[in-house]
């Protein structure tokens, strides 16, 4: 396991990432409480970005739903915290589950009987809709008059309860997304990892090779399915309120993708790269255009749609495999083993 | 390979630090003066961007209605949530940030749920235009306040208006067909219809409940299953599509009910009096709305139909211009921009000049101002008039409504 997370990654990547790390460990001692919001989203898309990229960026498999396991984690934490007191943390177990399980239906619907490319992807975006019509009429949680999570103005962080001030928050989230890269290069390196590459790039040649492809599809679902619903458990705690054409909706699914596009699909620092360029620079824009008393609304989505076409047009690979070359962060090309991109 | 390059290190820092100047401008620029700053979060894209630039339009008149009213100066510092609970809440920060001395918002309850707890963490009064779920003024928030009805509320109201009405009218339906949006405003008041209504003891009974997709182009077998159960009364929860498509199909189907009972949005829209002409005349709905016999609901209509001479005044306006009128109020009274003291001037807030219906503004213990009234209204020629409640009506209702094929 120690070979799994040290091997292949540079001096020079690691003092990167300590530096990063380091600088988003003080972050919250420096900047403001509006730059911390900013800093919990762009966490919160890195994160969600990270548990899509195991499914899309390592096996190939499209998954426009992804919303589904957010909102399952969400309502299922919620749910038994509001009904019966349980701690988040008690709550979560129950909600990966959930949320694998779910994932574990779709896919094996999927793969069973060889449900692929767009048609998987519609088939997620199926159950994320069936997720919100059921939610909507799923008296338990209150159905479409909103969940709402008892709040007050606390004084001091109560974790256990994650009941507390955003900067506890920041921190809970730094956390997992810390842990969720080191889980990504440990598995980019695994065995596993190098079959789900070798279904994403050629699913028949992988399955030539003897590679049971249905079996590590599915454990990229799994997988997938229930580290996206521990963001759910955020989100629930974080905004204290559920509604289930909130959580389920399909724009809420392209908003998960969005940063691992943008960053690039596949790599392992690109979906964090991706969510802190389209937060961070959506809000710079916000700043710019009303700095000069422009009050344009839907300016940031505009600016996300340029942003996309900008990538696909100019960078298909995503913006960190350029970027990591010219910062000197990128395996030579001349390495002795064909490794995964950092 | 060397790698050429135009950014220098001393690039880097000037376009720093010029980033650096810009991002803190508007915090510059914004302290000055001596006006109220009041953040105004709505939902001016996404799925709600018409409503929420409806609202707008409501702030927009409201700074010089509320000056040439003896308001003291309030400056708008408006952000677009961008129907997104995440966005409202960074927007909700930013504006505290760049100096927001209060918060005004945010139509929708998710939202403003979301802002609402920055507020109350940062010790900002938060006034609630338009939100209706109850939760939101039950967690015992010192910051929030809300002028707008709660669902209940809106539902209780709907039903003594529609019994005040039969009363008035001498006549009443036995029967109504209740058809409703499948979609989650659409089952949430059916819920609450079968939770609100038996309390009330009404003089009809609900024969069938048809449900169909907000999004139908063709309502032609609803509305003739409607019409086959020879109810009196049509009810419905719909939108403003689907509002014009029922009537379009009532008008080709020949059935003429006695009364449309409208518990949502669409029979009462501009855009439906416009499609529709005078087939649009009729139909009743309850609402959150405003007394027309106020003297402060002329100005604000006046202050509109200047602005904007095609657009009739609505909830969005209303609510919108009370949400700050209470903050230009509390402004008055605290003299004062220190949030504290804003916050305990909106707590003893009592309006009496104001324009929703009921006896004006004034908070309970839980920041809901719980003596607000819905009324009744009914399209005629192309306006709306207020038939119900008594008190705030400035027409008497027609009953039952005209049939389609004698207009």
């Amino acid at each position: 396991m120690r070979s799994l997370l040290l091997d292949g990654v540079s001096r020079r990547v690691w003092i990167a990432l300590g530096v990063t790390l380091a600088v988003l460990l003080i972050a919250p001692l420096i900047v403001n409480d509006y730059l911390l919001t900013i800093l919990i989203l762009i966490l919160y898309f890195a994160y969600t970005a990270q548990a899509w990229n195991i499914m899309m960026g390592f096996a190939g498999q499209l998954s426009l739903g992804h919303a589904l396991y957010v909102g399952l984690g969400a309502y299922t934490t919620a749910a038994l915290y509001v009904h019966f007191g349980l701690s988040p943390w008690l709550g979560l177990p129950v909600a990966v589950i959930v949320s694998a399980l779910t994932g574990a239906c779709i896919g094996f619907l999927a793969f069973r009987f060889r449900v692929a490319g767009v048609y998987f992807a519609i088939l997620t975006i199926a159950f994320a809709e069936f997720a919100r019509i059921g939610f909507d009429h799923f008296g338990w949680v209150n159905g479409s008059s909103g969940l709402f999570l008892p709040v007050a103005n606390y004084t001091q962080s109560d974790l256990w309860n994650l009941r507390g001030k955003p900067v506890m928050f920041y921190y809970v989230l730094l956390f997992f997304t810390v842990a969720a890269l080191a889980l990504c290069h440990a598995l980019l390196r695994s065995r596993a990892g190098y079959f789900w590459q070798a279904i994403r790039e050629d699913e028949e040649a992988a399955r030539s090779l003897g590679i049971d492809t249905f079996r590590y599809k599915m454990y990229a679902v799994v997988l997938s399915a229930g580290m996206t619903s521990v963001a759910g458990v955020f989100f629930a705690f974080y905004y204290n309120n559920l509604f289930p054409e909130q959580v389920f909706s399909i724009s809420r699914s392209v908003e998960l993708i969005l940063a691992p596009v943008i960053g690039g699909v596949g790599t392992l620092i690109g979906p964090i790269v991706g969510a802190f360029l389209l937060t961070g620079l959506a809000e710079v824009i916000w700043e710019f255009l009303n700095a000069f008393g422009f009050d344009p609304p839907g300016a940031k989505q505009v600016f996300y749609g340029i942003c996309l076409l900008f990538v696909v047009v100019l960078l298909p690979d995503g913006v960190w495999p350029p970027l990591s070359r010219a910062l000197g962060l990128a395996e030579r090309p001349d390495a002795p083993d064909d490794k995964p991109e950092a | 390979m060397k790698r050429h390059t135009n950014m220098t290190r001393r690039r880097l820092l000037a376009g720093a630090a010029a980033t650096t100047t810009f991002l803190a401008a508007p915090t510059i620029v914004r302290a000055q003066g001596g006006a109220l700053k009041v953040g105004v979060l709505l939902p001016r894209s996404g799925v709600q961007a018409s409503i929420g630039q409806d609202c707008q339009r409501g702030a927009d008149l409201s700074v010089s209605l509320l000056k040439s009213l003896g308001y003291p100066d309030i400056t708008l510092m408006n952000a677009d949530t961008e129907t997104n609970v995440d966005v409202a809440r960074t927007r909700a920060e930013k504006l505290i940030a760049d100096g927001a001395q209060l918060l005004v918002g945010a139509f929708d309850s998710g939202q403003s749920t979301a802002i609402a707890q920055v507020a109350e963490q940062k010790g900002i009064p938060f006034v609630i235009n338009i939100a209706a779920a109850p939760p939101i003024t039950e967690q015992g928030y010192k910051f929030v306040f809300r002028n707008f009805p709660t669902a209940p509320m809106i539902l209780g109201d709907a039903f003594a208006n529609q019994k005040e009405l039969f009363e008035a009218a001498g006549a009443a339906p036995k029967t109504v067909v209740f058809m409703h949006v499948n979609d989650t405003f659409g089952m949430a008041m059916k819920g609450g219809i079968g939770a609100v209504m038996p309390k009330f003891n009404m003089p009809y009974q609900i024969v069938e409940q048809i449900s169909y997709d907000p999004a139908a182009r063709d309502l032609s077998v609803e509305l003739a299953k409607a019409k086959a159960t020879g109810a009196e009364a049509l009810m419905v929860v719909s939108r403003l599509n689907d509002a014009i498509l029922l009537t379009r199909e009532m008008v080709k189907q020949r059935w003429s009910p006695m009364a449309v009972l409208s518990m949502g949005p669409g029979w009462y829209e501009d855009q439906y009096l416009k499609t529709l002409g005078k087939l649009a005349d009729g139909p009743l709905s309850f609402v959150p709305w405003f007394d027309p016999n106020k003297k402060l609901s002329k100005q604000l209509e006046a202050a509109l139909a200047k602005a904007h001479p095609d657009i009739n005044l609505n909830t969005n306006h209303v609510y919108t211009f009370e949400a700050l009128l209470v903050a230009a109020d509390a402004f008055k009274r605290a003299k004062s921009t220190d949030p504290k003291a804003l916050a305990d001037a909106i707590r003893a807030t009592d309006i009496t000049d104001n324009v929703s219906p009921g006896p004006g503004i004034k908070f309970d213990a839980k920041g809901q101002n719980d003596k607000l009234k819905d009324s009744a209204i009914q399209n005629r020629g192309g306006k709306l008039v207020t038939v119900a409640p008594k008190v705030a009506a400035n027409a008497k209702v027609e009953w039952p409504m005209k049939p389609y094929d004698k207009r």
